[in-house]
């Protein structure tokens, strides 16, 4: 063993997926970055994440003894809560809210259905117990549970055998001290049963969107807890000391210790850290401002992100539950390549309906009947029947002809190849539209934008969603198929902290403001300190939520730009110049409220060098041609493997450039340029 | 279809986008409280012809697909480039409006010199004058009293604002600012739409723009054939109540009769009431209107919810809605709070289908929507006006299911106030916010339970208005056998004063300390209680939904500590009394009817509207109370009353009418 940590300079980054745990390998000593696949064992995911580090570490020449640290992504808990297969929890409340969950905000899912259910609550009803404890909205106790009440609650708690509670009081935002301090001492009353205070965890005001982070933390806790011994068992066994960290939601990743004690931090840590190396390797290629285009099996899925830094979101939804905790920002926008291809009446739709993997396309020949946008690519040369996968699963192409002539047929649209491209089209039209939404939403311009795809699809539907979209850059990366692990590879340190205050912001409750952006500063500062020496340099991120008084919508205004402790005017006058940015006025006479301060700590760790690809300034050789139909019309399209190209190369469109985990598509009229970090960067070669 | 199957669904998404983008611009910008926290806003796209071929599916209000715009846009000549039209008038805009808080903006989207589409909007604003603050009363009697009537006029011409109109506009609103806010972000609004639809015509052309119009009404209006075809034919007959018109104690009779035939619905609503001298009034025109078609939109969607939303989903729907009536009321009949009759319209449409669907709609909902807000003095001698709470009560049960407890989308969507928002922003302390133990109406399947809100008054001086609180008095129904639900009730606690029962309010005074209670009325059920599983009484009765008392006397289900006693339980529904498997509308319905019995006010009514208009309501409320004046005050709530010697005087006053006007024709 190791005594000195600060000798080794390995790093692991661990995606499990559904079918596969992805590894990148990153060694400093030397540059070398290094990626592995190894089948995922859903029934105890430790088993391969163990596994396949000691075959990446093998395959590196290297020992599990080298390795420095292993960053971990996991889908558990975000799988429990789909799933509603989490722990068996139950909800302490004020006394006379104990409908906080059956009432919710109110809304249906529908207003036109009156078959409509609600969504299933966390926790049922008869688990629902109440306490007379309440805060005033200033923070003050106004109602205290006695001793013997505390006793006589805790002993109901226990009779109703519960894995663990969660305790949210009203108003216990504004006091997140004492409302934990009522939980410490129910804790003592129950020494076998976790208690959460919901203030502690996420001091935001609105009862029940807080009561939700503090069930959901319950809910996934002692399921990963469980999971998290058992994975550094097997790691320890396996003869590495490594520190091990867990990607989180925002993008950032935290000891292991820090994830057990709030594992709803790393609910969405998937998509986060796809985004999250998207970030990274746009910035290392200077581009400013990227959407990310993740096309899976059943969805797509966007984000924003520039300036090296992705868009965050405090309004997600999770399993039909909203999740107000600062999550890497992912928009929905419609088809993925499962999604299938259908009449009604008079019009081609696609999805929402998946195939999903089993029984999938047509064309994977697992008995699905229903043509899908892969049986659509299939049938209109776009990919390869016998390369897809890398050559490991071959196509049935007649079988998805079959099924899209008969689609063709209901329709009256020719033949089978109108009816996939019409498909086509309606699904990247329709994914044009919610990236316009998403975007309209933000105030922001598409055209602005290089479009970053990856996912199995992405990258082969990038070219006409950046046509459709009017988007003049695609940039694919290289092993687009590992994203997820080279995300958690790449990962700093992060954690978020708030704190909700509702003063009208004036000279007044200017100092106010700079205590609580200190406290909070402080707060962040000991948590890093405490995650140990990884992070190589410390930063925060201030932002306030801000609106003019009455106003519907607070706005996030950051405050990186000003002093740690920052004037009411600046404050009010960043807050202007957002409001007039996004909604076109300011209105310098209403008074501006601050609602939440918000901040995030970062502990920055040293950047992984990437590969530096060959330069060639020979023309690129095409493996093969074949006809692929793009634009209303066959192409005979060049084939080009991507491994074969070199820096400098450039293929002009149309053409389909094929890698063992996706397919490139490239339109008519556009160009694919690879540069020194293997990125293809697809722009229009005619500017209109 | 003209245009080809890819493009009518690229098109058909499009345009739902855009009206959606529409409503993000002015929900973000708009300043106001309806906007904020009850979004009572939309937007769309309407077609050459003045009908919505686009409407946003998951934001705004709802229901509002089937307004026409034309008339309004008729009335103003002719329409230039940059040119936007201000209504909130719900007679002279034939019924866009409907009442005049909602400022409805209309611009015209040209295309080389051609009107291709309308966009248009409408805000729900604070104030626009009138008798009282927010201009909404159910105690106005008149239009006049309920703020300013605006024609439809040009607001904006050629991209000039109107300064006229804007001063006279301004000058009549307790709210200026706030409503100028709001019309900002609906011209915000606006130039978005009209943005979006510049782009589609530059990616499709104008041709495939507008043809697409017409086929997507085309298609909505095919689909809902479809559906309305699988309606067994015949005429359908339903009557329900409004507790009162505000102004009086008499209920206000709906009435309708809904005949299904070749996948068409004719909604007939004559032998309702005539209109009243209060704020309840449903501007339709005798038009199938929006306020009276909610129900159908909702079938249509229920049984294909692939349907796109536009005005062709009400191609196939036609409507006799006799003039002066509640539900086609004459100028200038008072509208402001038509929405609580909407309410009671949407029973009336639910309870009718579900005379032919009985399988698929479900019982009466709570049928209440009631906006609780506290008005408390500010320092600065202004108020604050915070609502505490929208209060409903649950969904009615349906077969195979139970209603939703607590929530009720049927009239419109609105999502809640967080308490601690409340509290951080008016002076109450909230006590409770939850679910009604047994106010669900019993059933095979459960109804709905309704809600209670009870907050102290921590100022001096603050008011409190209950607005919308029906259901007081009749309950919502259940069917084949099941129970309504509970009544609505509202109490107030003073200082050392026991909690007293109050019935509806307006405005109610308060004193610091006070506690004020609000229930909900709970859904009604589907089916014998005593066939309910054991299994889900006993679940109810662990979740404190439903009491041991009543699973016992109403389920026949005895529950002990382990879990349901199956012996007992067999017992008790062995000796179970008969239930009818008819409509149950509780017990002061029943009462009711005994002597304004259905056929009896068919003929009162039939004769009434050969009256001239302006004597109906008051000879209507002459004939109630010769008759009731010699009943107790609380009839019908109080205790069985023999009612013969009073059916004897009722058939005296109906033919006297009836020989009074069998020479006059009707207005």
């Amino acid at each position: 063993m190791i005594e000195n940590s600060k000798g080794r300079h390995v790093r692991v980054g661990i995606d499990v997926g559904g079918t596969f745990t992805d590894f990148v390998l990153t060694d400093a000593a030397n540059g070398d970055l290094a990626y592995f696949k190894e089948p995922s064992t859903p029934d105890e995911p430790s088993r391969a994440v163990v596994q396949g580090l000691a075959n990446i570490v093998e395959k590196a020449g290297l020992s599990p003894a080298d390795v420095e640290l292993i960053l971990h992504g996991t889908t558990i808990g975000l799988n429990a809560i789909i799933q509603r297969a989490g722990a068996r929890i139950g909800l302490v409340v004020t006394s006379g809210f104990r409908d906080i969950l059956e009432i919710a905000r109110s809304r249906m899912p529908s207003s036109f259905d009156f078959r409509a259910r609600k969504e299933e609550p966390l926790v049922p009803r008869d688990r629902i117990f109440e306490i007379d404890a309440r805060f005033d909205p200033h923070g003050h106790l106004v109602r205290q549970p006695g001793k013997v009440a505390l006793a006589e609650l805790a002993g109901e708690i226990s009779a109703a055998g519960l894995d663990a509670v969660a305790l949210i009081t009203m108003n216990g935002y504004a006091n997140p001290q004492q409302e934990e301090r009522i939980a410490r001492a129910l804790q003592d009353h129950l020494p076998n049963t976790a208690v959460t205070s919901a203030a502690h965890i996420w001091p935001e005001i609105r009862e029940y969107e807080r009561t939700l982070v503090a069930c959901l933390n319950a809910y996934i806790q002692p399921l990963m807890q469980s999971y998290f011994a058992r994975l550094e068992n097997g790691l320890r066994e396996l003869g590495t000391d490594a520190q091990i960290f867990v990607t989180a939601s925002n993008g950032g990743s935290m000891s292991l210790g820090s994830a057990a004690a709030r594992p709803v931090d790393t609910i969405l840590s998937g998509p986060a850290a796809g985004v999250m190396a998207a970030t990274r390797l746009a910035a290392a290629a200077k581009v400013p401002r990227i959407i990310t285009f993740d096309m899976g099996g059943t969805s797509s899925d966007i984000a924003i992100s520039s300036g090296a830094e992705p868009e965050f979101a405090t309004r997600t939804e999770i399993g039909g539950l909203p999740l107000v905790l600062p999550v890497v920002a992912v928009s929905a926008i419609g088809a993925g390549g499962g999604s299938i291809i259908w009449v009604d009446d008079h019009v081609l739709k696609v999805g929402p309906r998946s195939a999903g993997a089993d029984p999938g396309p047509v064309s994977y020949g697992r008995g699905g009947q229903s043509p899908t946008v892969t049986d659509a690519y299939l049938v209109t040369g776009l990919i390869d029947p016998n390369r897809f996968l890398g050559g490991r699963m071959a196509l049935d192409r007649a079988a998805a002809k079959d099924a899209l002539t008969s689609v063709a047929e209901r329709i009256g649209l020719g033949d089978a190849v109108l009816a996939a491209a019409g498909a086509l089209d309606v699904a990247t039209a329709g994914m044009a539209t919610e990236l316009f939404k998403t975007l309209a939403q933000r105030g922001l311009d598409p055209s602005d934008f290089a479009l970053m795809p990856f996912g199995g699809a992405g990258p082969t539907h990038a070219n006409l969603l950046a046509h459709e979209a009017g988007i003049g850059r695609v940039v694919i990366p290289p092993a687009a198929g590992t994203f997820c692990a080279l995300g958690a590879v790449t990962a700093d340190l992060r954690r978020d902290f708030v704190r909700s205050l509702r003063i009208e912001l004036d000279e007044e409750s200017e100092q106010r403001l700079s205590e609580t952006l200190t406290m909070l500063a402080e707060e962040g500062e000991a948590w890093l300190n405490a995650e140990g020496d990884l992070a190589t340099s410390a930063e925060v991120s201030r932002a306030v939520d801000m609106r003019y008084a009455g106003q519907a919508y607070e706005l996030r205004v950051n405050l990186d730009h000003l002093s740690d402790t920052p004037a009411h005017t600046a404050v009010a006058e960043a807050f202007h110049q957002e409001h007039e940015r996004v909604y076109g006025f300011r209105d310098p006479v209403a008074p501006v409220q601050i609602t939440t301060v918000r901040l995030a700590v970062i502990g920055r760790t040293p950047p992984v060098r990437l590969p530096i690809l060959p330069t060639s300034s020979e023309p690129p050789v095409a493996r093969s041609h074949r006809p692929v139909f793009l634009a209303g019309a066959w192409h005979d399209a060049a084939i080009y493997d991507r491994h074969v190209l070199r820096a400098g190369q450039s293929v002009n469109g149309p053409a389909v450039i094929e890698q063992e985990d996706t397919t490139v598509v490239v339109l008519p009229n556009w160009n694919a340029n690879l540069d020194t970090s293997g990125n293809l960067h697809l722009i229009p070669s005619q500017q209109p | 279809m003209r245009l080809d199957p890819v493009t009518l669904e690229i098109l058909g998404n499009k345009v739902a986008a855009a009206t959606e983008e529409m409503c993000f611009t002015l929900q973000r910008t708009g300043r106001t409280l309806y906007v904020k926290e009850t979004a009572d806003f939309a937007c769309a796209l309407a077609g050459v012809d003045g009908t919505f071929f686009a409407y946003p599916r998951s934001i705004g209000v709802s229901g509002f697909v089937a307004l026409d715009c034309m008339p309004a846009i008729a009335a103003v000549g002719k329409l230039e480039p940059g040119d936007v039209i201000l209504t909130n008038d719900p007679y002279r805009s034939v019924g866009l409006a409907t009442h005049l808080p909602d400022l409805h903006l209309i611009a015209p989207y040209f295309h080389e010199g051609q009107i291709v589409a309308y966009g248009w909007t409408f805000v729900h604003c604070s104030d626009v004058g009138g008798r009282v603050p927010s201009s909404i009363s159910p105690l106005n009697r008149e239009i006049f009293q309920e703020g300013l009537q605006i024609p439809p006029i040009k607001l904006v011409r050629a991209g000039q604002m109107n300064e006229d109109v804007q001063l006279l506009f301004t000058a009549n609103s307790r709210t200026p600012d706030a409503n100028m806010g709001d019309i900002r972000a609906m011209l915000a609004a606006l130039a978005t739409g009209r943005r979006r639809v510049e782009t589609l015509i530059a990616q499709h052309g104008v041709a495939s723009f507008l043809a697409g119009q017409q086929d997507l009404l085309d298609y909505a209006a095919e689909k809902a054939q479809r559906v309305l075809r699988k309606v067994p034919e015949g005429t359908y007959r339903f009557t329900d109540f409004l507790d009162d018109d505000a102004i009086s104690n008499l209920p206000i009779r709906l009435a309708l009769a809904v005949t299904f035939r070749e996948g068409t619905v004719h909604l007939d609503f004559t032998g309702t009431d005539p209109q009243v001298a209060a704020a309840m009034n449903v501007p339709s025109h005798g038009k199938p209107h929006a306020w009276l078609t909610l129900r159908i939109l909702a079938l249509i969607n229920t049984l294909d919810p692939t349907a796109p939303l536009n005005a062709g989903l009400l191609r196939n729907v036609s409507i006799t809605a006799p003039k002066g009536s509640l539900v086609n009321p004459e100028h200038p009949a008072a509208v402001g709070v038509r929405h609580a009759a909407a309410i009671r319209v949407n029973d009336l449409l639910n309870g009718a289908f579900g005379l032919a669907l009985p399988d698929v709609m479900p019982a009466a909902s709570g049928g209440v929507v009631v906006p609780l807000v506290v008005a408390e003095p500010t320092e600065t001698g202004a108020q604050n006006v915070q609502v505490v709470e929208p209060m409903i009560g649950g969904t009615g049960a349906r077969y195979g299911a139970d209603g939703v407890d607590g929530r009720d989308s049927g009239i419109s969507n609105l999502a809640n106030n967080p308490v601690e928002t409340v509290e951080a922003e008016i002076g109450v302390e909230i006590l409770s916010y939850s679910l009604r133990q047994d106010s669900g109406g019993a059933g095979k399947w459960r109804g709905g339970c309704g809600l209670e809100l009870s907050f102290r008054v921590l100022k001096d001086g603050a008011q409190v208005l209950g607005r919308g609180m029906e259901r007081m008095k009749f309950r919502p129904w259940g069917v084949r056998g099941g129970e309504p639900g509970e009544l609505t009730e509202f109490f107030v606690k003073s200082g050392a004063q026991n909690e007293r029962r109050y019935g509806k309010i307006d405005v109610l005074g308060t004193e610091r300390g006070d506690i004020i209670t609000l229930r909900t009325a709970g859904a009604g059920g589907y089916g014998d209680p005593m066939e309910r599983e054991p299994w889900r009484v006993h679940n109810d009765v662990r979740r404190g939904l439903v009491s041991l008392d009543a699973a016992r006397t109403v389920y026949g289900v005895a529950i002990a500590a382990d879990g349901v006693d199956e012996a007992e339980t067999a017992r008790i529904r062995a000796d179970r009394p008969y239930r009818s498997p008819a409509h149950d509308y509780g017990p002061e319905r029943g009462l009711f009817e005994q002597l304004f019995s259905a056929d009896m006010l068919d003929r009162l009514n039939a004769a009434l509207f050969r009256l001239p208009a302006a004597r109906r309501a008051q000879r209507r409320t002459n004939i109630y109370n010769a008759i009731l004046a010699n009943l107790p005050g609380d009839f019908p709530s109080g205790p069985q009353v023999p009612t013969q010697p009073h059916r004897k005087r009722l058939l005296a006053e109906v033919e006297a009418l009836e020989a009074e006007t069998s020479t006059l024709s009707g207005a």
